[in-house]
């Protein structure tokens, strides 16, 4: 192919398209092993298998998880990633994919387990299964230092109201919020619009000022506070909306990868590791009530 | 007189392109942006070390993933425009199917669909091949009828003539009509590349740390929002550069024969 593109220095140019052609091959065949590594099978004997567990998380979500001054990935749900892999003996690898990609489950064995601070509603129960709550941080409204309206939540109706892509604080503020094993929490506003995006970026706007791109933000207390940090324009406001605990996800249907999940955990709060990362991270330990 | 002109006329180009860099740059320098951030960050956005996994990151992933999809590309380009351009109708039909549905679809519709619907019949592919995949087939339809634009406006006399001269098929079409239709691919084969180095970055939803990617994560968590994306499109920017000045290369290469003709 590449012969006919060129009208002089054929025997260069035919020299040339072998050894494009022969890489191009090269590639061709390294892609296709790529494609059929990932096969569907039992996640445990997957891990078991290769001595590697792939966790995915959101790379924009401090302090839970943000690419570090380092270039590494870093955090809260990092550090209980790498605790995870040490207690259970293999090797780590992280995964950064965005987060819609990561809820709608049907992973396929591209993923093992999500340390990623996803809230276990019923919606995602049913493509995921949630086998330890890892950590709980209540849902706060945040607003703009300036903004004259907004006491409570009740004073959210008609406004816009910045969430999580795909969080579960976009169904709170549809009224579709079911945390299991918990009773819906109490939504007193209607017609709120809500502006789904990435949190990082739902603060930044905010800040712009009240009512310029959003009116207030729902968010967890844990990323509220570090947001309030970094930009003292934005106040946390009311009380707590409700508790909202923090699970570990995996690919539906595999028990046996659960409970070692559950046991893992298990060992990682009885000595005191999850306490120790909440500690480091937070200031706080946020892992106590969660079972 | 008329390399005088010349001259004049590309010194004032230099002069006005450097006034318009200087205005920009001016601009950039009244935003009180944070270099130190940027200096910080910049080695990791160019991708002169490696991400944590190994692999490459930043601009150097970006080209690599430009590079490796071009080559793709260039092949089911090249297989499309002959069906395109065949006497056979099962291979035109193939070929005319698969560019429209590729060039009637988004780019982004397209690496969703591989990355994660495919998934649900069972095909799993990692995040670097569906994201090859998706920029070669998209680009691959475009790219074809480049090619075959270019070889249908090569006027059919000079087949003919070849052919009269006794020349081969083969000769005629890979001396005759190839270095012809080149000279009108060139140009447009070109912003292809430049746009396709830019539509790399749409593979960073799926979590590959190439330039936006990392642009874009370093902004959202420290809210250096004008420092990051000013680095990253200069970096696009200087790369786009890079590319327009090998194409022009090329495009004087292969019009050589019709620069010629003009001087008579």
């Amino acid at each position: 192919m590449c012969g006919e593109t060129l009208h002089c220095d054929e025997i260069f140019v035919t020299d040339m398209s072998n050894n494009v052609g022969m890489r191009a091959v090269h590639l061709m065949l390294l892609l296709v092993c790529c494609c059929t590594s990932a096969q569907a099978g039992a996640t445990l004997d997957r891990v078991t298998r290769k001595g590697v567990v792939t966790d995915v998380l959101i790379d924009t979500y401090p302090p839970f998880a943000f690419i570090d001054a380092d270039n590494q990935l870093a955090g809260f749900d990092v550090d209980v990633a790498r605790a995870f892999a040490a207690k259970l003996g293999v090797k780590l690898v992280l995964d950064t994919p965005s987060w819609d990609t990561i809820v709608t489950g049907h992973w396929q064995g591209r993923w093992d387990i999500c340390i990623c601070s996803m809230t276990p509603t019923d919606e995602r129960a049913r493509v995921l299964d949630f086998p330890v709550q890892y950590y709980s941080s209540p849902a706060v409204l945040v607003v703009h230092r300036d903004e004259p309206h907004i006491k409570t939540i009740a004073d959210i109706s008609g406004k816009r109201v910045g969430v999580g892509l795909g969080s579960s604080y976009e169904n709170y503020l549809n009224h579709s919020l079911v945390i299991r094993g918990a009773p819906p929490p109490p939504a007193p506003f209607q017609d709120v619009i809500a502006i789904p995006g990435d949190e990082t970026v739902n603060f930044r706007n905010l800040a712009l000022g009240p009512g310029v791109r959003l009116d207030a933000i729902i968010a967890s207390l844990s990323t509220a506070k570090a947001a309030t940090a970094a930009m003292p324009a934005l106040k946390v406001v009311g009380p707590i909306l409700f508790a909202e605990s923090n699970a570990v996800a995996t690919e539906k249907g595999d028990p046996e990868w659960n409970a070692t999940v559950v046991r893992i955990f298990a060992a990682l709060r009885a000595d005191g590791t999850l306490a120790k990362i909440s500690q480091h991270w937070l200031g706080l330990d946020v892992t106590a009530d969660g079972h | 007189m008329a390399t005088d002109g010349k001259r004049y006329f590309r010194q004032q180009v230099w002069v006005t392109w450097i006034f318009l860099a200087a205005l920009l740059a001016c601009g950039c320098w009244e935003l009180h942006l944070d270099f130190a951030y940027v200096a910080q960050k910049l080695p990791f956005l160019l991708g002169v070390r490696r991400a944590p996994d190994g692999f490459l990151q930043g601009a150097a992933l970006t080209l690599f993933v430009t590079a490796v999809a071009c080559v793709f590309a260039l092949g089911v380009a090249l297989v499309t425009a002959m069906g395109r351009l065949s006497r056979n109708p099962i291979a035109f039909a193939f070929a005319t199917f698969y560019a429209s549905l590729f060039r009637g679809t988004p780019l982004l519709v397209q690496v969703l669909i591989i990355y994660l619907a495919l998934p649900q019949l069972g095909i799993v592919l990692g995040a670097l091949t569906s994201g090859l995949l998706a920029l070669s087939l998209n680009y691959g339809a475009y790219l074809a009828e480049t090619i075959r634009s270019g070889v249908m406006a090569v006027p059919a006399v000079q087949r003919e003539a070849a052919l009269a001269l006794g020349l081969s098929p083969w000769v005629t079409t890979s001396r005759v009509v190839a270095p012809q239709a080149l000279r009108l691919i060139i140009p447009p084969a070109g912003a292809l590349v430049v746009s396709m180095l830019k539509d790399s970055s749409l593979v960073s939803i799926m979590g590959l740390w190439e330039l936006n990617f990392l642009a874009q994560s370093y902004a959202r968590t420290s809210f250096h929002y004008m420092e990051m994306l000013l680095a990253a499109a200069l970096i696009y920017w200087v790369l786009s550069i890079v590319f327009e000045i090998v194409q022009a290369r090329l495009e004087r290469r292969f019009g050589r024969g019709v620069a010629l003709l003009a001087k008579g």
